[in-house]
């Protein structure tokens, strides 16, 4: 019998290491426009202020949760932020 | 032919492979036809191109859809070789960026990719779009929607609950694979439409939701008929209407609402036309709950205040489809998009 899973065919991308203090950083977040997450950007910016010494943070929102996110939105967060929270649960 | 795939030895018997394949996660649940390399290549020769080649990467894990991975898929689906070029087909239009294929397999919403074919590989292939054509019956049908499925779990990884994050899944992520009936359709069949040529065997690949019921026992005339259309194609539940640009409805008449339709003089034009004005909301019963205050709506429509404005569920109607299939009997179907992948057709080019 034949394996019916596909293969991966890996690129080298090289990616740069996180940060390993937030202290003066500046944190981004990409919001997918689903209710509450800018009340959790909201609270989870101020903890990362208080708590981690961050120094600002990056709020941007794509147009709707279903298509990406807008180059000049990537090319923005990638230019002005230390590290990007990309990602959400519903 | 030099296959690559990894061999797994089993011994020759259906249970072993039924349960060997499913320990590994190899398969939707149901048994399988063991992929062997002798019925691979008898596959794979019903194509043209070399095994290793890949269409492109599949999501959401981006593992290669070589030709050979494809075949080795088919087989286990139950395909007859003469079925791989339309899978071949529906994976490449899965592809285009446009259908948003990572979107799909990896949403909590229930889509499955329907795949309409039409032109004269539909009649070759006994491809069904007669009474029943949703299913059971029709190998041609079960088969290559399940092919599709199987190429999405076992190319793409989208495993139900660990990638495929669907909340509940739907029937029709086993199989959702249909022809046109285009012998029943008063109106130029969808390729032809879509600006194809008559005898050109062409795949379309929608993503949605299983098919809602239509059922009109007493309508007599065009109205009548799309009245009752448009009320199923216009609910709160629904995906559609929310991302206003991403919203398509397909609606699949059945062959007795369409001669009544079409008796009326109505054109598909005019079909469209009635069911984007008919099929609305207002704005009050829009505000109850759905996806109401994160809507990615155009400024006009933000911009009503009116409770009793009745509001579009698709941009225009260019937005909706339609298509004639099915058997006797006073029903159609509607099948609302998952709004984020947009409808996708292509032909066959791989015949050899």
């Amino acid at each position: 019998m034949l394996s019916p899973v596909g293969e991966v065919r890996h690129h080298v991308l090289t990616a740069p290491m996180l940060p390993s203090d937030l202290r003066g950083k500046t944190v981004g977040f990409l919001d997918n426009t689903k209710a509450n997450f800018d009340r959790l950007v909201t609270d989870m910016g101020g903890l990362l202020r208080e708590r981690f010494g961050v120094k600002a943070i990056v709020h941007r929102t794509k147009a709707n949760a279903a298509t990406p996110a807008a180059p000049e939105i990537l090319e923005e967060l990638a230019k002005a932020c230390d590290l990007v929270f990309a990602g959400s649960g519903d | 032919m030099t296959l690559r795939s990894e061999v797994l030895e089993l011994p020759d018997s259906p249970d072993a492979v039924y349960r060997a394949f499913c320990e590994r996660e190899w398969c939707d649940g149901l048994p399988i036809i063991p992929p062997t390399a002798q019925r691979v290549e008898a596959m794979l020769a019903t194509v043209t191109g070399d095994p290793e080649e890949s269409l492109g990467p599949i999501p959401p894990l981006w593992r290669q859809a070589t030709l050979e991975k494809l075949a080795v898929n088919a087989v286990m689906a139950g395909c007859l070789p003469e079925h791989f070029p339309v899978v071949v087909a529906a994976v490449e239009v899965m592809l285009d960026p446009a259908f948003n294929l990572y979107g799909v397999q990896a949403t909590t919403h229930p889509v499955a990719p329907l795949l309409i074919l039409n032109g004269p590989y539909a009649r070759t292939i006994g491809m069904h779009g007669g009474s029943g054509c949703f299913g059971p019956g029709f190998r041609a049908n079960a088969t290559i929607g399940r092919a599709i499925r199987l190429i999405l779990l076992n190319v793409g990884g989208g495993w139900p609950g660990r990638h495929d994050m669907a909340t509940h899944g739907s029937p029709a992520k086993f199989s959702y694979a249909i022809a046109e009936n285009e012998a029943a359709n008063p109106w130029p069949p969808l390729h032809v439409e879509l600006g194809f040529a008559p005898d050109q065997s062409v795949v379309t690949v929608f993503g949605g939701e299983g098919p809602h019921n239509v059922n009109d026992h007493v309508s007599t005339n065009a109205s009548g008929i799309l009245n009752t259309v448009s009320h199923t194609a216009a609910t709160l539940g629904s995906n559609v209407k929310w991302y206003l640009s991403q919203s398509q409805l397909l609606l699949v008449l059945g062959p007795e609402h369409a001669a009544t339709v079409a008796a009326d003089n109505f054109s598909k034009d005019d079909v469209k036309a009635f069911v984007f004005e008919h099929a609305r909301l207002p704005l009050g019963t829009l505000k109850l709950g759905g996806m109401w205050g994160i809507q990615d709506w155009p400024r006009w429509m933000m911009a009503v205040t009116d409770d009793r404005a009745l509001l579009p569920v698709v941009a225009s109607p260019s937005e909706i489809f339609v298509i004639v299939a099915g058997g006797a009997g006073k029903h159609s179907a509607v099948v609302p998009n998952c709004t984020f992948s947009r409808a996708v057709s292509r032909p066959l080019t791989r015949l050899p």
